[in-house]
């Protein structure tokens, strides 16, 4: 678990209800709340659209459509997990209605960055090749890797949040790290990618 | 069910397999050099998607997410602008530009010095709580809260912008505490020095200044660390004559302010660390000064 995982969500949710006057207590602590998880949902955002105007696009829904139906969230669930369910099926409606789903490698090239100068430093960047990677799993798999491989959520976790049984996560994981490891492998994005990673 | 080698080698590696279905991976990868290739190259893989979306986690959070979690629209919340050296009779005039003077550490000290003393002639209006997007007060009094969190925005500017070559007025070398003992002679009351290198914080304290808040002299505290995900920091402790105010969250540009008074003395934790840190660290300052 992550330094931000165990102390962000940790400490706001221990933070005194009265350290921001003139607010409903019950607002403050929800927004609170939200707010620890920001990162986390902008990282798995990132990873999901493949673009960082999108991604904060999709987490900003995600917030008001968690704002407006707080009173379904559960006391004693998890809440970073209700807010990926959240971000995770705005993301596949939004997918579902513009019918981009990515198969067979397809690239989007709207998803690499709209910006050319910022696409050709980050060509240049090795990492970018993994996130790019990453972008062509189809969204089940990129669903299943970002969850399990990028927050360390448990497979139980994965499965309650997507909605699908224990043996399909596992299935779509397995299917995404063979296909990223193939991908990287047959570009040269590994061995790049490991000196970028060592190098920072 | 029996899985695949793959699914099995990625499970094992996420965890995800019992005691005894363990052992047997193991019996198999001691006795397969393929097998424990695989299982360094899923390994490599997994540790860079990781890498690759690590970044984002160190990114300041962006306006328009916070108030969306607060349920509020962007507001259209001043940035952090300069504070004149002298007031004109046109309170409208806008202010200069700022950030002609972010790169210029050599004229901090200096600058530091102008700018406190004419503060210190303003006056300074209660400190109205209400954070990002809260009620707006009065135009004097919003002034006023302008003034003190510009100021601590700006002191945390100069501060990072200098980086390892900021001005202090009391290096933290050797001692910090007998650093920090020197500067709190400067100040009216006597201040304790927060360590904030302990926990998971890590934040090792670079030195202090003495700076200016509620018009008053305070002492800037510099706080640095290898991880980008929660420094550099700033810490201002100054005395106030004002009532106690709550903690509360404000955001200038870049960069985010816990702010608060309590029993005569004005707190300002400046950084661009995401707020979740940023209570937490004000947490351990108020549990170590007894501040809230």
């Amino acid at each position: 678990m992550s330094l931000s995982q165990r102390l962000g969500s940790q400490n706001l949710a221990e933070a005194p209800v009265h350290l921001i006057a003139g607010r409903d207590p019950v607002s403050i602590r929800f927004g609170d709340q939200l707010i620890a998880v920001l990162p986390r949902l902008r990282r798995f955002a990132r990873g999901l659209t493949g673009s960082a105007v999108e991604a904060d696009d999709l987490v900003q829904a995600a917030c008001e459509r968690a704002l407006a139906r707080q009173h379904q969230f559960q006391e004693g669930t998890r809440f970073d997990s209700w807010m990926f369910r959240i971000v995770q099926t705005i993301w596949i409606d939004q997918v579902r209605s513009r019918d981009v789903r990515k198969e067979g490698g397809e690239v989007a090239e709207d998803r690499m960055g709209s910006d050319e100068a910022v696409r050709r430093v980050e060509a240049r960047l090795a990492l970018g090749e993994v996130r790019r990677a990453v972008d062509r799993l189809p969204p089940d798999q990129r669903t299943a890797l970002l969850l399990v491989t990028v927050d360390g959520l448990s497979y139980k976790e994965t499965a309650e949040i997507v909605g699908v049984p224990v043996g399909t996560i596992m299935s779509r994981l397995a299917r995404a790290r063979i296909a990223l490891q193939q991908q990287l492998e047959s570009g040269g994005g590994m061995r790049r990618s490991t000196d970028n990673a060592n190098a920072q | 069910m029996q899985m695949r080698s793959d699914d099995r080698l990625i499970a094992y590696l996420d965890g995800e397999v019992d005691v005894s279905e363990r052992r047997e991976i193991e019996a198999w990868l001691d006795s397969d050099p393929a097998a424990r290739d695989k299982l360094a190259a899923l390994a490599q893989s997994a540790a860079l998607v990781r890498s690759a979306f690590d970044e984002v986690m160190h990114e300041p959070l962006p306006d328009r997410l916070i108030a969306a979690a607060r349920g509020e629209r962007v507001s259209a919340e001043p940035s952090a602008k300069i504070v004149p050296l002298r007031r004109g009779p046109g309170t409208g005039k806008a202010p200069a530009a700022r950030s002609w003077w972010l790169g210029l550490p050599l004229a901090a000290s200096l600058f530091g010095l102008l700018l406190g003393g004419s503060v210190a002639y303003l006056s300074v209006a209660k400190l109205l709580p209400g954070g990002i997007g809260g009620k707006q007060p009065a135009v004097e009094m919003a002034a006023a809260d302008n003034l003190w969190l510009d100021n601590a925005v700006g002191y945390f500017k100069l501060a990072a912008s200098a980086g390892d070559g900021a001005l202090v007025d009391v290096p933290a070398t050797g001692d910090a505490r007998e650093a920090w003992q020197k500067i709190s002679q400067s100040l009216p009351q006597e201040v304790r020095w927060p360590d904030l290198n302990l926990k998971p914080w890590g934040l090792n304290f670079r030195g202090a200044r003495l700076v200016v808040a509620d018009g008053r002299p305070a002492a800037q505290l510099m706080y640095t660390t290898d991880n980008k995900a929660i420094g550099p920091l700033t810490l201002i402790i100054g005395s106030s004559k004002e009532p106690d105010t709550p903690p509360t969250l404000a955001r200038r540009q870049d960069v985010n302010l816990l702010y608060w008074r309590h029993q005569g003395r004005a707190y300002a934790l400046v950084g661009q660390t995401d707020v979740g840190y940023l209570w937490g660290i004000a947490n351990d300052v108020a549990w170590q000064l007894d501040a809230i």
